[in-house]
This record gives C-alpha cells, structure tokens and sequence, in this order.
C-alpha cells in the first residue's frame, strides 16, 4: 500500500480587504494510481463516452481528480454518474480543475461542450478486486 | 478585477515506480468568462451532532454561475466522513483530514450541496464558497 499527498490552497488579495490563504494537505492511502490524459469523445451521455472511474475499481473511498485543458473557458466538460442516473456531478469550465470524492460502486464518465477536448485526470484509493484495470471494464 | 488562484498538488514516493508529482494552479473565474469571482462566504465551519442530512448550501440561494466549492472533513478519526450529495447525487465521502474542491453550477432550486454525517458525535466541516453573481 502508498499513499498520495493531496494538497490544496487558495489565495486572495483582493476578494475581500484582507488577505485571504487558505492551504491544507491530505495523505490518502492506496494502492495504485496513474494521471491519465485523455481526448473527451462525446457531446452528451453515452455508453461510450470517456470513463474516468470504473465502478468498484476501488473499496471505501476514492478521489477523483480531473482537469480539463481545454483552453477556451467555455467548452465545458461534465462528469456524471453513468451507473444509474446519469446524474451530473460537475461542470468543469476551461482550464479549471475539481478533486472530488466518488461513490465507489458508481461509474463516472465525461462528455463536453465539443469533442476533442482533452483532460487530464486520475483516481486514487485502495484497489478492489471486483473491477478490472482502470478503464478496461 | 478579483484574482483568486487554487492550487492542487498531488505527490507520491511510493504509489509508482517514478515519483509522482503534480502541481496546478487554476484562476477561479465566473462561467464563460475571464471575470474574477468577487464574492466570497469567508472560510466557515459547521459542527454536526447528528446523522441527519443537512443543506449546506441551498441551490435556490445562488445564480446559475460557475460558483467554486470547498469542503474538508475536520475530524481526526479514521472512520469518520462526510457523505456529499449535489442535487440528490451523491459523489462521494470525504474521511477525516480529507477535502474535495470542485464548480458549482447552482442551475436550478433543486441543485442543493447536502452534508451527512457518519457519526452524531460533534463532526466539523469546514467550508468555503466561492460566489458567481
């Protein structure tokens, strides 16, 4: 078992009239991880749009990470739930990123505004043996 | 205009066989444009006595926007987490020490951010909300 340090931080200076710093870190336990850069294949829900998380790929928790490279910041990318509501989970705009817990026995996939965009992704937790490798289930 | 910047970092010495190492910096911006946000909540924290599902953020309160959300579970037990639901989806669980940063698009009355606690026993969430008005 690894692990992974996952730290955050936001800053401003002129939000409000104090500085505002926020940092915090996290030590997240797993088993195996990579960051993924993949082409967003699909405009709405598919069954074959680009899957970031196979469902029970991992056990307890997991985070998702994704960010989408696309550089104009309105060709958006969705996550959604591809299980069973294809419920949409977020909406990330160009060049912004989320790190985000998943249900571990849901499948979450993207679409975007166009195709071709790409993002860059990974998901980190514990591995479970009820799913394959990543993204080849 | 509002500059605020969000950091992520992602390392490991031991998950791969090359050191993993990732570090990028995003400009929180309102949907669509390069305009800074320029409304904040402040950092809050909000200690929870029951397992009850409670809204943490109500999405009939805010704009269809691009608002920017920040969430950490406080608690130092192990076991402890945080069930995060959007508009009647759960995404996920933080456990204790653990954050997630993700937009919020707010697009309907409905579109609420739920908190549940796993435990009735005094959890903390800290949180953070970036406005898109």
């Amino acid at each position: 078992m690894g692990s992974v340090r996952a730290s955050f931080s936001f800053s401003t200076s002129d939000v409000m009239t104090a500085d505002i710093s926020l940092s915090v870190g996290a030590d997240l336990l797993a088993d195996s991880g990579t960051i993924s850069r993949a082409k967003v294949v699909k405009t709405a829900v598919d069954a074959n749009a680009l899957e970031v998380y196979t469902v029970n790929d991992k056990t307890e928790s997991a985070y998702l990470y994704l960010k989408n490279l696309d550089t104009v910041k309105e060709n958006y990318v969705y996550i959604y739930n591809d299980t069973d509501s294809d419920g949409l989970v977020a909406k990330i705009a160009g060049l912004e990123f989320c790190f985000i817990p998943v249900a571990v026995n849901k499948a979450y996939r993207v679409y975007g505004t166009k195709v071709d965009s790409m993002v860059e992704f990974a998901v980190f937790g514990l591995d479970s043996s009820a799913a394959g490798p990543f993204n080849q289930s | 205009m509002a500059t605020t910047t969000a950091t992520i970092t992602l390392s490991s010495g031991d998950l791969t066989g090359d050191a993993l190492s990732l570090s990028t910096t995003s400009t929180l911006t309102k949907a669509g444009t390069v305009t800074g946000l320029t409304q904040f909540t402040g950092v809050g924290r909000k200690t929870r006595t029951t397992t009850a599902q409670m809204t943490l953020f109500d999405g009939d309160a805010y704009a269809n926007g691009s608002h920017k959300v920040y969430l950490r579970n406080t608690s130092t037990v192990a076991t402890e987490y945080f069930t995060i639901e959007i508009n009647s989806e759960q995404i996920g669980k933080i456990y204790a020490g653990d954050w997630a940063f993700f937009p919020w698009e707010a697009n309907a009355d409905t579109n609420d951010i739920k908190i549940a606690a796993s435990v009735g026993t005094a959890m903390t969430i800290e949180y953070a909300l970036f406005i898109d008005e």
